[in-house]
């Protein structure tokens, strides 16, 4: 058994799918159109074999999980980067908004931030 | 924007959270939703736009195309019926707008969808599986390839077939 998909879910996949690779920087895998809906995975340049699936969460239920979560400030999903306030600055410039500015946590330092998707995303650089 | 406008309070976003959900189900206007965060309304649609990725108004318009599918789907009210009750009152612009949001004309998309789902499964044709799309994904590549096996594996296997804009309750 190994962990190469996971997901988040997004109330617009179109959207979803631009935020990730315009602005966060992954590159588009699959993009299959499925009925109303996509079947879409996006994956790190950086290497790594995981995939992130971009869900449409058209589901009332996962709708409530994911804007509860929002709402209280926890984050859905966390990626990893080697320069966390280099990462920040850019994601800053390119518009995105912090709801934690770079802190650190004993064994790594973070940040979170809204994907415009309807989540909240930590950013985390372990420490030397 | 300053850095500084990049960085948002939890009361600040608790709430724009609560704007939005209010909008959504009410006719609250903007400039109401902008009050109760005690932002301008200039500064409101500019941080909700950053935080949701999408301005109020774009927001409101997704909220009622989301709630008309439902209805169409759902129930058998006539397209007109639906049109008023999602807060349109001209039935032109409303299959408009709804054409342009899901591709097809409201009385389309609900002949679509009673055509090839059962009564009892239709909420299921609104609410994906969510991951279960991957299996269906595949089965619908695998055909276009003429039965020739998907690779899922390998960072540089990209399929894109041509997409349509029409996604989950687009902005």
């Amino acid at each position: 058994m190994r962990i190469k998909l996971t997901s988040i879910m997004v109330d617009d996949q179109a959207k979803a799918l631009r935020f990730c690779t315009a602005v966060f920087g992954f590159v588009a895998k699959h993009d299959i159109p499925v009925g109303e809906y996509r079947w879409i995975t996006v994956v790190s340049p950086e290497g790594g074999d995981a995939e992130l699936s971009l869900e449409p969460n058209a589901n009332p239920a996962g709708r409530a999980f994911q804007e509860a979560m929002f709402a209280q400030g926890i984050p859905v999903a966390a990626f990893e980067v080697s320069d966390l306030a280099k990462e920040v600055e850019r994601l800053q410039a390119a518009g995105v908004v912090f709801t934690q500015m770079p802190t650190p946590m004993g064994p790594v330092s973070i940040a979170v931030c809204a994907d415009t998707c309807g989540n909240l995303i930590q950013l985390y650089q372990p420490s030397r | 924007m300053p850095p500084s406008a990049r960085h948002l309070t939890a009361d600040t976003l608790a709430g724009l959270c609560r704007a939005r959900a209010l909008m959504r189900s009410s006719g609250l206007s903007v400039r109401d939703a902008a009050a109760r965060t005690r932002l301008s309304p200039f500064q409101f649609i500019r941080r909700f736009h950053a935080v949701f990725g999408a301005t109020p108004h774009q927001l409101r318009i997704a909220a009622r195309v989301d709630r008309a599918r439902r209805l169409l789907a759902l129930t058998n009210r006539p397209v007109t019926e639906v049109c008023l009750d999602v807060g349109f009152s001209s039935l032109g612009s409303f299959s408009a707008l709804f054409a342009r949001r899901v591709g097809v004309s409201p009385s389309a998309y609900r002949a679509r969808v009673w055509a090839s789902t059962a009564p009892q499964n239709r909420a299921a044709t609104l609410y994906p599986g969510c991951l279960a799309l991957m299996g269906a994904a595949f089965a619908i590549l695998e055909k276009q390839n003429g039965g020739a096996p998907v690779e899922t594996g390998g960072v540089t296997a990209n399929t894109r077939p041509a997409a349509p804009e029409s996604g989950c309750a687009s902005s």
